[in-house]
């Protein structure tokens, strides 16, 4: 039979935003692939180049609008490196327990659209359901719903409001009852199971030389996690260990696999930040004012030149990484170059390769078990 | 309870890379040094010069000797006003990660403090400068980690570093049917600054004329 190119995208289901997967098939199976990226490039790192270390945080949140505050706190951990800034420990508290409630949320929102995807349109209302809870939490944090400012050179825009841990308290335990009702519905159902298993497989050692990384990682069987590999803020502290499958196959992890190491991490992430609301320096219900030496150290805002800063970030999708170099704007003002890893800009490529050898129909099952996100991918 | 890499044991691992490093490079003006971050837990990392020159036998020597075996981002930045010797410099990230391919149900748990030799998790940027030239070019290291391929394809299309001997080069953020030779992060593309009001009545900016000479950064 003659083999065709097919274009699915920049507008397909599986997509999960613009991009362009190019595929060539021989019936029914794929034989080659391509990807094409880059349909909402914005120029991020360029506009940054003429911003002070305070604005470019908000362009950093709209990396990603899935994940923002782990964007937007990927950056500060790079200017803070640059700025060479001690955080006060109640403020990475603070980031600790908003990142892992923007996790929680950014998966939620994954697996919701990964439904639709896989022929479940249910999952997606419960969702968005329950994904709303932690929009409302962060959102009492920046007052956005999704893009958020919070964080600040030095440590955080304001404290946790009165009365905050115990609506998230109240709001974490009540999620983890509902992660047992998504496991019910979803590793009973046949359809499911059909679909993911077996389809999508990817080697531990392959993703590592090819760049992939976070949950795609761990699902292949190995416990690589940035955040005690490459530690930052006050994870040692806190009560938590990283998500791990063990893949059934010697071609490494599955699309199922995938899906069940986005599960336990949420678990680890509702576990994080129960312990982290405890043990927060200054407790839990009080409130210090904007500015506070316990949540904002002081920050130089001029960085000279010659000098670097780098960051290494879990991000909801892997590693998210910055390097910036100071001395821009003759007097230091601004970066002088900002330089974005994203980690689905490397991952795309690499699983448009993997669905060689697969079924058409198979294709939306893997693209969506990576997590594509391309707000982040294109920059 | 949460874990980490102690400061010590990166402090160990970095020491013996940069040592394998020196030993094998010091003669060639290779210079690796460990340096210190400055936020949270000041961890230290490798930083190696490198002549591009010594770059592909340094990188084969990273990769397959010394386990790096991850390469996470690469930064090309423009001097122009750098002088002769720095008109560019390419910065590459790499990792080193203890991830091994696992057999059927099973899997590897790590417990940080307990890693040790070449397991510990680390991080090593390689810095390349290069002079004062229209055209510069670094040898690509795409046959040698996969990762850096659409790393140095953006270095590409964003900077225009040149990467010799990359297979399949093409745009990926600009547009395909960009003109050959723009390459927007080069510092002679200028940034402009637009009043709020001019962004108001003219939101599509159709009008917008470059009346800002004076303010163009």
């Amino acid at each position: 039979m003659a083999q065709m190119w097919i274009t699915m995208g920049p507008q397909h289901p599986m997509t999960h935003g613009l991009w362009t997967l190019r595929v060539k098939v021989d019936g029914e199976t794929v034989v080659d692939t391509d990807a094409e990226l880059g349909y909402i490039h914005r120029g991020v790192e360029k506009i940054a180049e003429a911003r002070d270390f305070t604005q470019i945080t908000p362009y950093c949140d709209r990396l990603c609008y899935v994940s923002a505050m782990t964007w937007a706190n990927s950056y500060i951990y790079a200017a803070e490196d640059l700025l060479e800034v001690e955080v006060p420990e109640r403020a990475e508290y603070i980031r600790l327990i908003s990142a892992e409630c923007q996790r929680l949320a950014s998966h939620l929102m994954w697996l919701g659209a990964y439904g639709p995807d896989i022929g479940s349109l249910t999952l997606m209302t419960w969702c968005m359901r329950d994904r709303e809870m932690f929009l409302d939490l962060l959102q009492e944090l920046g007052g956005s719903r999704m893009h958020y400012n919070y964080p600040r050179v030095g440590g955080v825009k304001r404290d946790i409001p009165v009365g905050f841990a115990d609506r998230l308290i109240a709001k974490i335990k009540l999620f983890e009852k509902r992660i047992e009702e998504y496991e019910m519905m979803l590793d009973e159902s046949t359809i499911w199971l059909v679909r993911l298993q077996g389809v999508g497989y990817a080697k531990a050692e392959d993703m590592v030389n090819a760049g992939v990384s976070g949950p795609n990682i761990r699902a292949a069987g190995v416990n690589y996690d940035v955040r005690w590999a490459h530690p930052y803020s006050v994870y040692d502290q806190v009560d938590w260990e990283p998500a791990v499958e063990k893949p059934t196959s010697v071609k490494g992890a599955d699309c199922y696999d995938r899906y069940r190491v986005r599960m336990e991490e949420m678990r680890q992430s509702c576990r994080m930040i129960l312990d982290a609301i405890e043990k927060i320096p200054g407790g839990k219900n009080t409130n210090y004012a904007s500015g506070d030496a316990m949540i904002l150290a002081k920050a130089p805002t001029r960085a000279p030149e010659g000098a670097t800063g780098f960051s290494n970030y879990e991000c909801t999708r892997g590693a998210s990484q910055f390097y910036i170099k100071g001395g821009g704007d003759g007097r230091g003002k601004n970066p002088y170059r900002l330089s974005i890893r994203s980690p689905m800009f490397i991952t795309i490529p690499y699983v448009a390769k993997t669905m060689i050898g697969y079924k058409v129909a198979d294709i939306p099952a893997i693209m969506g078990s990576f997590d594509p996100c391309i707000g982040e991918t294109d920059r | 309870m949460g874990m980490r890499i102690t400061n010590e044991q990166a402090e160990t691992a970095a020491a013996t890379l940069v040592a394998s490093v020196m030993d094998r490079y010091g003669g060639a003006d290779v210079v690796a040094t460990v340096e210190h971050h400055s936020n949270d837990f000041k961890m230290p990392f490798v930083r190696i010069h490198v002549p591009p020159q010594h770059w592909i036998a340094l990188a084969k020597t990273l990769r397959f000797d010394l386990g790096v075996n991850y390469c996470s981002m690469v930064t090309g930045t423009h001097f122009p006003e750098g002088g002769d010797d720095r008109g560019w410099d390419v910065v590459y990230h790499f990792l080193r990660q203890p991830v091994s391919n696992q057999k059927p149900h099973t899997n590897t748990v790590h417990v940080a403090e307990k890693l040790s030799g070449r397991d510990v998790p680390l991080e090593v940027e390689v810095l390349i400068t290069l002079p004062q030239t229209d055209i510069p070019s670094v040898p690509s290291v795409q046959s040698i980690w996969v990762g850096a391929d659409w790393n140095e394809k953006e270095t590409w299309d964003l900077v225009g570093i040149k990467f010799e001997g990359h297979e399949n080069m093409h745009r990926v953020l600009n547009p395909h049917d960009s003109p050959e030779g723009f390459h927007p992060l080069q510092k002679q593309h200028k940034i402009r600054y637009h009043d709020f009001n001019e962004m108001y009545d003219d939101a599509q900016g159709f009008g917008r004329k470059p009346t800002d000479e004076g303010r163009v950064k």
